[in-house]
């Protein structure tokens, strides 16, 4: 997954499971950020709904000078509240405004908005540029009675925060989809299981995702407030015009129980951390995923190995004997997943008009070029597609990211680097085989689609053979 | 975190705190090793402007380094008698 339970520590402390960051320019010359939180959410999971976790500190970061550490953070921290104390229900009827004395358990939040400072002694300092606080989560999606008309309901949680800022936080349906089960199941492509090593007749890749939700931080904002001269700029090929996104959740130092309650101390110390998908999740070795969601991108250089010579890459020609003889003969560093991954893509490359270079810090970031404008004819293959709006240029929710990052893996994008290199005829074919059948995406803010509701949401059977 | 002194860390009546929190997990025993020098102890106004809880991490029973944790702060001291006190009081 993106980076859903990617690893051993985070996969027991789902309130704070960074699962997807999207970030994108919209329209009016804006960004939109993303960062998911509480991965697979079964819709029914009553009757304590699914929340954000009121002892967490979640956090988008963006970095507009390279270094891998960021100039501009957006924090954000919840705190619930129970209205009822006589009843064990979320909701005793349903609920018809953000207000409704029917509905027990809410959620509020407060974003600040902080910005670097110059260093002192070493220490990295902000400022506070803003602090809005009490604004309400949505209810989870619970059913027609308990939430009826979820669309407007949830629609009335979008905050205006003024000058071209806007803001939504809470229950989205799942935007990421991938065949997790035949994935997992070494390393299996239902569409070419034919190849694979343990060979079954072809298949149709399954969505694993499709019936499950999320919680979803959604924030919108001006270019010009992210970049480093504050203006937003309109040359592709300027350094100017590439920022780095990344999210994390925190918590504090220390935790202490007492008489079923409790209570944090101490510094915040990250405990998940996403920038390009799947880069916990399938570059990193097992034994250093929970390291890795402690560090900061600008340390990342200590992770550049495993980018370098990725596992996955020598696995392919293992799993799929005969299919990949190029990528197995090819020992080089993987300079393209380099620049991919932890450097942006430097205009030398020659892609016409395109580049999201940062520098030679070596960081995991979302690179986005700001000055490439929205089109109205997006690839869901991205820049490998054709389309520069697309990942890895920044991430939108419909990108197929899963598709692209395994031909990239697979070698499609060695010949930008080394034009030596001849890729597979496969590693441009290779695909987990599925479909966006998950919800569908909002047309406007927060975009996200909406969640699925514990009625209507139909599980299925489970198969154990 | 931030590096503090013995005498700036009691200064600030951060060590009653440990207090506060230390009687809350592990009892008598250690409020009573504690009880040392009664000019070590809070005065009631700063006892009463303590909140939240505090705890202390033992970071180095050699060294006497030792983390408060306290508010949204993590307070680096380094005190070997309070260690020791802390250490015989949790037998």
């Amino acid at each position: 997954m993106s980076s859903h339970r990617e690893a051993p520590g985070i996969l027991k402390d789902p309130v704070a499971d960074n699962t997807d960051v999207y970030a994108w320019v919209t329209e009016n010359d804006t960004v939109t950020i993303i960062t998911s939180y509480v991965p697979i959410q079964a819709p029914a999971g009553g009757p304590n709904f699914y929340e954000f976790g009121s002892d967490v500190l979640y956090e988008m970061h963006i970095d507009n000078n390279g270094d891998g550490i960021a100039e501009v953070k957006y924090q954000f921290r919840f705190e619930s509240k129970n209205f009822n104390q006589n009843t064990f229900l979320y909701n005793t009827g349903p609920i018809t405004r953000l207000d409704d004395n029917t509905w027990n358990r809410r959620q509020f939040y407060t974003i600040t908005k902080l910005k670097r400072q110059p260093s002192r002694r070493g220490q990295l300092r902000y400022s506070e540029e803003f602090k809005v606080g009490g604004i309400p989560c949505p209810p989870c999606n619970v059913g027609p009675r308990s939430t009826p008309n979820y669309a407007a309901l949830a629609a009335r949680a979008v905050k205006d925060l003024g000058n071209g800022n806007k803001v939504f936080a809470g229950q989205r349906a799942e935007s990421f989809y991938v065949d997790l089960g035949a994935v997992f199941d070494l390393g299996d492509l239902r569409k070419f299981q034919d190849l694979h090593l343990i060979s079954t007749p072809p298949g149709t890749g399954v969505d694993s995702l499709e019936k499950v939700n999320v919680h979803s931080i959604v924030l919108q904002v001006p270019i010009k407030d992210l970049t480093a001269d504050g203006r937003t700029p309109r040359d592709p090929l300027s350094p100017k015009s590439v920022i780095g996104v990344w999210g994390s959740a925190s918590r504090q130092t220390g935790l202490y129980r007492a008489q079923g309650r409790r209570h944090s101390s101490g510094a915040w110390r990250q405990v998940s951390r996403l920038g390009n998908p799947l880069f916990n999740e399938v570059i990193v070795p097992l034994a250093r995923k929970n390291e890795w969601n402690s560090k900061t991108p600008a340390q990342d250089a200590d992770f550049e190995q495993y980018v370098n010579q990725p596992e996955l890459a020598k696995l392919l020609p293992v799993l799929y004997p005969r299919t990949f003889p190029n990528l197995k003969a090819y020992t080089k560093d993987r300079a393209d997943l380099n620049a991919i991954l932890l450097t942006g893509i430097p205009k030398e490359v020659g892609i016409a008009g395109f580049q999201n270079f940062t520098g030679t810090t070596k960081a995991d970031m979302l690179r986005l070029n700001v000055a490439i404008p929205p089109t109205s004819n997006p690839n869901r293959l991205g820049l490998v597609g054709g389309d520069a709006t697309g990942f890895p240029n920044g991430r939108k929710p419909t990108d197929d990211v899963v598709t692209i990052e395994l031909r990239a893996v697979a070698g499609i994008t060695i010949p930008l680097v080394d034009p030596s290199f001849t890729p597979d005829g496969a590693a441009s074919l290779v695909t987990d085989g599925t479909t966006d059948t998950n919800a569908a995406h909002l047309r406007g803010f927060p975009y996200l689609g909406l969640p699925g509701g514990g009625y209507q949401t139909i599980p299925g059977t489970t198969s154990a053979s | 975190m931030q590096p503090v002194t013995r005498r700036s860390f009691l200064a600030t009546g951060t060590a009653g705190a440990i207090g506060v929190a230390g009687a809350a997990t592990i009892g008598a025993p250690f409020a009573s090793a504690a009880a040392a020098d009664p000019a070590d102890e809070l005065s009631p106004s700063e006892a009463a402007a303590h909140s939240g809880p505090t705890m202390v991490h033992i970071v180095d029973a050699e060294s006497g380094r030792i983390e408060i944790l306290h508010g949204e702060r993590t307070i680096a001291v380094t005190d070997k008698t309070l260690v020791a006190r802390v250490l015989r009081a949790s037998r």
